[in-house]
C-alpha cells in the first residue's frame, strides 16, 4: 500500500506512467449461451394470451411509472401514495392508514374507470391541489392499459 | 457533433468518432496558441478532430469559430456537477468579447495533447512564478512532464485557477488580437482604433462592422501574439456574473448523458464483485445456480473479482448473488477497526517527542511548549470514508480487431485510455475514450479500477459489455479517504497568546500544506507525520487531507482558545493579526452570525477557519442539541477565492461541500472486520436528508484577482470543526472523534 502520494502521482496517474499492470484475463470461463443465441422463450407475461390479458399485462408494465409510490398488493403498506389494491369503483381518499390532501379527501370522487382516466391524465388538473404531484401517464391507451391492470386487482 | 448554445442549450458537445473522421473536409489553416499546447506543430493532429465542416477553421487550442459567428469553448476537463463549462468558457468569452448568447462548450478529447500543463506546474512547482505566460522552456517541459503522467486530470479544485487563468483567458485574448488585427489589416486602420464587442468587431471611424467569422480565416494567418494583454476586472463583462449553467438544462430534461448511459449497439450487461479483503483472490467459485439463472450468458473467475455477463444489468446481478465464492487467506483478515486504531497510536507512540518525518518546523516547539504557562494537550480521530457517488461505478467496454473502445466518466480521461489500453494489451493509439457526464466524481472518478475491470471483461467476451458496480460494491471497493489520528501540543503564555504548536498524525495524502497552519502566527512550531500500512485502498476524496486536517486544527485551535479562557473567534483574530485578507473573512462570517449575541439554551455557535486550494474561508455553525442528536440549523460562510467567476456556481460549491462534509461529519464511517468492510449501501452509509439540512448563507469576496483559488473543494474542511465547536458552545462536550453518529449527547 502507497501511503504517500502527491495528487500528481495518483494511482491512475502511476498506472498510466508505467503501464505496468499486466490485465490478466480470466481464470475461468463458463460460456453459458454466446451472446447472439436466443435464449429459452420466457413464458408469456400474461397467462391468458388473450387481448385483455394482453391489454392487463401491457398496463402492468406501464403501472411502473406508479410503482415507485403506489403498493398494489392487499395490506402491503402505503408509500408515497396509498395502497391501491382494489381501487376501482372505491371513494376516493378513503384507503386507511395514508394522509390525503385536504383537496382530494373533499373530491367526492368514485374512482371509475372514466374519473381514473381524467386523474392520471392530469393529476393537478382533476383535483386542483391534490399531492400527487408526478405520475401523469400522457398517452390516453397507455391509461386504457393501466386502469384494465387496476381493474384487474380485485379482492376476489 | 452535437452542440449547445447558451440560448437553447440541450445536449452537450462530446467527442465523438464521426467528428473525427469527419475531419477530412477541414478547410483553412489553422493557429495555435495558448500555454498547453506544445511548441512544435500539433495542429494538423488537432484541427480535424475539432472542426466537422468545411466552414471551420480551427483559432486555438480552446477556441474555435464557426461561419455562425458561433464561438466554441473546448474544455480540457470534465463536468462532474462542478459548472467548469460555464466557468471556463465564462473566462475565454469574456477575454475574447465573444457573444455569450453564441458561445458553445465542447469538451476536449482524451488526447495528450490537452492536458493541461498550467496544472501539471501548479502540480510540479507551485511555487513557480511564471511572470510571462508565453515562457516556451517552461511551459513546453511542464507539458512533456504532464503527458508523461497523463494528466487531464479534474480535481484539486484546479480547473479555474490553473486551466481558466492561464489558458482558457490567454487563448480569449490571444484569439481577439489576432482577429483585431486581421479586421485592420483589411480595412486599412491602425489595430488600436478597432473595438471588438459581442463577437463583432468594430471600426468607430468608419462605422464598419462585421462579425469575427468574417475575419477568422485571416486571422489564422496573423503572427501569434507574444503576451496578450489580459482585461482588469473593472473591464470583465461575463467573468464575475452568475450566468447560467450549461449542463443543467440537459440533466433536468433528462437528455444529459452520463456514463452510465452508454449505448452500443449488442451491448451486454455485467455485474460484478470483488474478493472482500484487497488483496484476496477468488479460490474458487460455485456457479450451479447462476448457470441456469435466465438471461446469462458468460460466468468469468477473473482471479480478482468475479463477473456475471447477461443480456439485461438486474439478471447479471441476481446470477452473481447466487454464487457462492471463496477467496484465498490473507494478511489482511485479521485487520480490524479497534487494531487498526492501536496500530496508529503504536507508531505515533514509537515516534515519541522527535521521531516521524517532520513537515514543517519553526522556531524551537521544545522550548516554547516548556517554558508555555498553559498547557493543552488531545487527541483526535476520523474514519475511513467512501465516496457514494450518486451514479454508481461503471464502464462500458468493446475490445475487438485490435481496437478497443471505452465509455465511462472520469476525472482524468487520458489516464483512463491509458489504463484501458494496458488492460486490453494494446497501444494508447488503438483505444478511443468515450468520456460523458460524472454523476459524482469527489475523486472517487479519478481511479481507473472500473475501466480495467471493464476492459477485461470485454476482452474476455469479445463484445460490447456494460459493467454496473451495485451499491453495495462501490461502498465495499471504494478507494477510501485514509483514517487518522492525529495528536498535538499546544502552549500558551500567560496573556493566553498561542506560542507553541506541535503535531504528530498518521498518513500524509495530499496536498502537502493540508496539515501546516502558516496562517497562524504562532511562534513555533512543529508538523511531524507517520507512515502506517494497512491494506485498504486510500483515493483523493473531497478536499483530500484538508478534510481531516481541518477537524483536527480547527478542533484544537478552540480548545488553545477555551484553554486561555477567550472566545473562539477572538482567539483566531490574535492568530491571524497582519493577515488582513485572511482576518477579513473570519469577520464577514462572524458578523454575518451575529457572532457573540445571545442563543437559547443547548444552542451553540462554532466557527472554523480554513484556507485550502488557494481560497479562503471561514464557516460559523449553528447547533440546536436540545433533542437526541445534534441538528445544525445554520451555517454561515464567508469565501475569498480571489475573484468569484460565477458567483452562482460558486455559492453552490460552497453548499454543497456543505452536504458532503456535514454528512461525513454526523454519519460518515467505514469501518473493518476481519479485513472486510462493514458498511453496504445507504442504510449503514447514510446520507444528509433533506430534513437535515441547514440554512446556508454565502458571502464571496473578491480578495485578489490576480491569484484565484479553487471553488470545489475549499467549502468543506471548515464544516465538521465548526460544528463541533458549535457542540462544545452548546453542551461543553468536546467531540474529538467523528462521526458524531458515535457520540451521545442527552
Ligand atoms: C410521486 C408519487 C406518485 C406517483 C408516481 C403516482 N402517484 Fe398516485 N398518488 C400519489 C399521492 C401522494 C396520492 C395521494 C394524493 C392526495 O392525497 O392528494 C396519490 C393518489 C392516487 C390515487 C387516489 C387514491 C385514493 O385512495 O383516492 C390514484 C387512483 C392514484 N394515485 C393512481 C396513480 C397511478 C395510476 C399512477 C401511475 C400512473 C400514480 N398514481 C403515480 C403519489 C403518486
Amino acid at each position: 500500500m502507497k501511503t504517500l502520494r502527491s495528487l500528481a502521482c495518483l494511482a491512475p496517474i502511476l498506472l498510466a506512467a508505467c503501464g505496468a499492470d499486466p490485465a490478466p484475463g480470466p481464470v475461468e470461463q463458463i460460456i453459458v449461451r454466446e451472446a447472439g443465441a436466443k435464449t429459452a422463450a420466457p413464458a408469456p407475461a400474461a397467462a391468458t394470451g388473450d387481448a385483455a390479458g394482453a391489454l392487463i399485462a401491457e398496463g402492468k408494465a406501464a403501472f411502473a411509472n406508479c410503482s415507485a409510490c403506489h403498493a398494489v398488493a392487499k395490506d402491503a403498506p402505503n408509500g408515497a401514495g396509498p395502497n391501491l389494491f382494489a381501487i376501482v369503483d372505491q371513494p376516493a381518499g378513503q384507503v386507511a392508514g395514508f394522509a390525503y390532501s385536504d383537496a382530494l379527501k373533499a373530491s367526492g370522487i368514485t374512482w371509475t374507470a372514466a374519473e381514473l382516466d381524467g386523474f392520471i391524465a392530469d393529476p393537478s388538473a382533476k383535483i386542483p391541489g391534490t399531492t400527487m404531484i408526478t405520475g401523469a401517464i400522457a398517452d390516453a391507451a397507455t391509461r386504457q392499459a393501466v386502469i384494465a391492470y387496476l381493474e384487474s386487482i380485485t379482492a376476489n | 457533433m452535437s452542440k449547445t448554445e447558451t440560448g437553447s442549450p440541450g445536449k452537450m458537445g462530446k467527442w465523438t468518432r464521426r467528428a473525427f473522421i469527419g475531419a477530412g473536409v477541414v478547410a483553412g489553416s489553422a493557429l495555435v496558441v495558448g500555454v498547453a499546447v506544445r511548441p512544435g506543430n500539433p495542429i494538423d493532429r488537432l484541427s480535424p478532430m475539432l472542426a466537422d465542416g468545411k466552414d471551420e477553421q480551427l483559432l486555438n487550442a480552446w477556441v474555435k469559430v464557426d461561419a455562425d459567428n458561433i464561438v466554441t469553448a473546448v474544455i480540457p476537463h470534465v463536468e462532474m456537477g462542478q459548472g467548469v463549462y460555464t466557468a471556463l468558457a465564462q473566462m475565454l468569452a469574456d477575454e475574447m468579447d465573444a457573444d455569450w448568447n453564441k458561445v458553445q462548450i465542447l469538451e476536449a478529447p482524451a488526447d495528450k495533447q490537452y492536458v493541461s500543463d498550467s496544472i501539471g506546474r501548479d502540480f510540479l512547482f507551485p511555487d513557480l512564478e511564471v511572470p510571462a505566460l508565453f515562457e516556451p522552456t517552461v511551459a513546453g517541459g511542464i507539458l512533456e512532464l504532464a503527458q508523461a503522467m497523463g494528466l487531464q486530470f479534474t480535481g484539486g479544485s484546479y480547473s479555474v485557477r490553473a486551466t481558466g487563468q492561464r489558458a482558457m483567458r490567454t487563448a480569449g485574448a490571444a484569439a481577439r488580437e489576432m482577429l483585431v488585427a486581421a479586421a485592420a489589416s483589411e480595412w486599412q486602420v491602425p489595430a488600436g482604433e478597432i473595438t471588438t464587442a459581442d463577437s463583432m468587431i468594430l471600426h468607430a471611424g468608419s462605422g464598419k462592422a462585421e462579425p469575427f467569422s468574417k475575419f477568422a480565416l485571416a486571422a489564422a494567418e496573423q503572427s501569434l501574439p507574444a503576451k496578450p494583454t489580459l482585461k482588469s476586472p473593472e473591464n470583465y463583462k461575463i467573468m464575475g456574473q452568475s450566468k447560467a449553467r450549461h449542463d443543467i438544462p440537459g440533466k433536468v430534461d433528462g437528455s444529459a448523458i452520463f456514463g452510465i448511459d452508454a449505448n452500443v449497439p449488442g451491448m451486454k450487461y455485467a455485474a460484478v464483485k470483488a474478493a472482500p479483503v484487497v488483496g484476496a483472490t477468488v479460490e474458487s467459485m460455485d456457479a450451479t445456480t447462476a448457470r441456469t439463472m435466465p438471461g446469462v450468458l458468460q460466468i468469468l473467475n477473473m482471479g480478482d473479482f468475479v463477473a456475471v455477463v447477461a443480456d439485461g444489468y438486474w439478471q447479471a446481478q441476481q446470477a452473481l448473488n447466487s454464487i457462492d465464492t471463496k477467496y484465498s487467506k490473507t494478511e489482511g483478515d485479521s485487520l480490524d477497526q479497534e487494531a487498526l486504531f492501536a496500530r496508529y497510536a503504536t507508531h505515533l507512540d514509537e515516534a515519541g517527542e522527535n521521531g516521524g518525518d517532520v513537515e514543517t518546523e519553526e522556531g524551537d516547539v521544545g522550548k516554547g511548549f516548556a517554558e508555555a504557562v498553559t498547557k493543552v494537550e488531545a487527541e483526535y480521530k476520523v474514519p475511513f470514508l467512501a465516496h457514494a457517488t450518486m451514479e454508481p461505478m461503471n464502464c462500458t467496454a468493446w475490445v475487438r480487431d485490435g481496437k478497443c473502445d471505452v465509455w465511462s466518466g472520469h476525472q482524468a480521461p487520458v489516464n483512463a485510455r491509458q489504463a484501458a489500453a494496458d488492460a486490453a494489451g494494446l497501444a494508447f493509439e488503438d483505444v478511443t475514450y468515450h468520456n460523458a457526464f460524472l454523476g459524482g466524481g469527489f475523486g472517487r472518478r479519478s481511479e481507473s479500477d472500473n475501466i480495467i475491470m471493464a476492459t477485461r471483461i470485454a476482452k474476455a467476451t469479445g463484445y460490447p459489455v456494460k459493467m454496473i458496480w451495485s451499491r453495495e460494491e462501490d461502498t465495499a471497493q471504494d478507494h477510501y479517504r485514509p483514517s487518522a489520528t492525529s495528536r498535538f501540543q499546544g502552549g500558551l503564555d500567560k496573556d493566553g497568546k498561542a506560542v507553541s504548536w506541535s503535531n504528530i498524525h498518521t498518513h500524509l495524502f495530499d496536498p502537502k500544506d493540508a496539515p501546516t497552519v502558516p496562517y497562524y502566527n504562532i511562534a513555533s512550531h512543529k508538523i511531524r507525520k507517520v507512515d502506517v500500512p494497512t491494506q485498504l485502498r486510500f483515493g483523493p476524496w473531497r478536499s483530500v487531507d484538508h478534510s481531516q486536517h481541518g477537524f483536527f486544527i480547527e478542533s484544537f485551535v478552540d480548545e488553545m482558545a477555551h484553554a486561555a479562557g477567550k472566545d473562539g473567534y477572538a482567539f483566531r483574530r490574535e492568530l491571524l493579526a497582519g493577515s488582513p485578507r485572511h482576518l477579513k473573512v473570519l469577520d464577514t462570517a462572524a458578523k454575518m452570525s451575529g457572532w457573540g449575541s445571545a442563543l437559547p439554551e443547548r444552542h451553540g455557535r462554532g466557527i472554523a477557519f480554513v484556507p485550502s486550494f488557494g481560497s479562503i474561508v471561514a464557516q460559523v455553525a449553528e447547533v440546536d442539541m436540545s433533542g437526541p442528536k445534534p441538528k445544525v440549523t445554520k451555517v454561515y460562510v464567508a469565501a475569498d477565492p480571489g475573484f468569484v467567476i460565477n458567483p452562482d456556481g460558486f455559492t453552490a460549491q460552497m453548499e454543497s461541500a456543505i452536504v458532503y462534509g456535514l454528512t461525513a461529519a454526523l454519519y460518515g464511517e467505514i469501518s473493518i472486520k476481519n479485513g472486510e468492510v462493514q458498511q453496504s449501501n445507504f442504510h449503514d452509509y447514510p446520507m444528509l436528508r433533506i430534513n437535515e439540512m441547514p440554512e446556508v448563507e454565502v458571502a464571496l469576496i473578491n480578495g485578489d484577482h490576480k491569484r484565484l483559488g479553487g471553488g470545489g473543494e475549499p467549502g468543506l474542511p471548515p464544516i465538521a470543526p465548526a460544528v463541533t465547536n458549535a457542540i462544545f458552545a452548546a453542551t461543553g462536550t468536546r467531540v474529538r472523534e467523528l462521526p458524531l453518529s458515535k457520540h451521545s449527547f442527552a
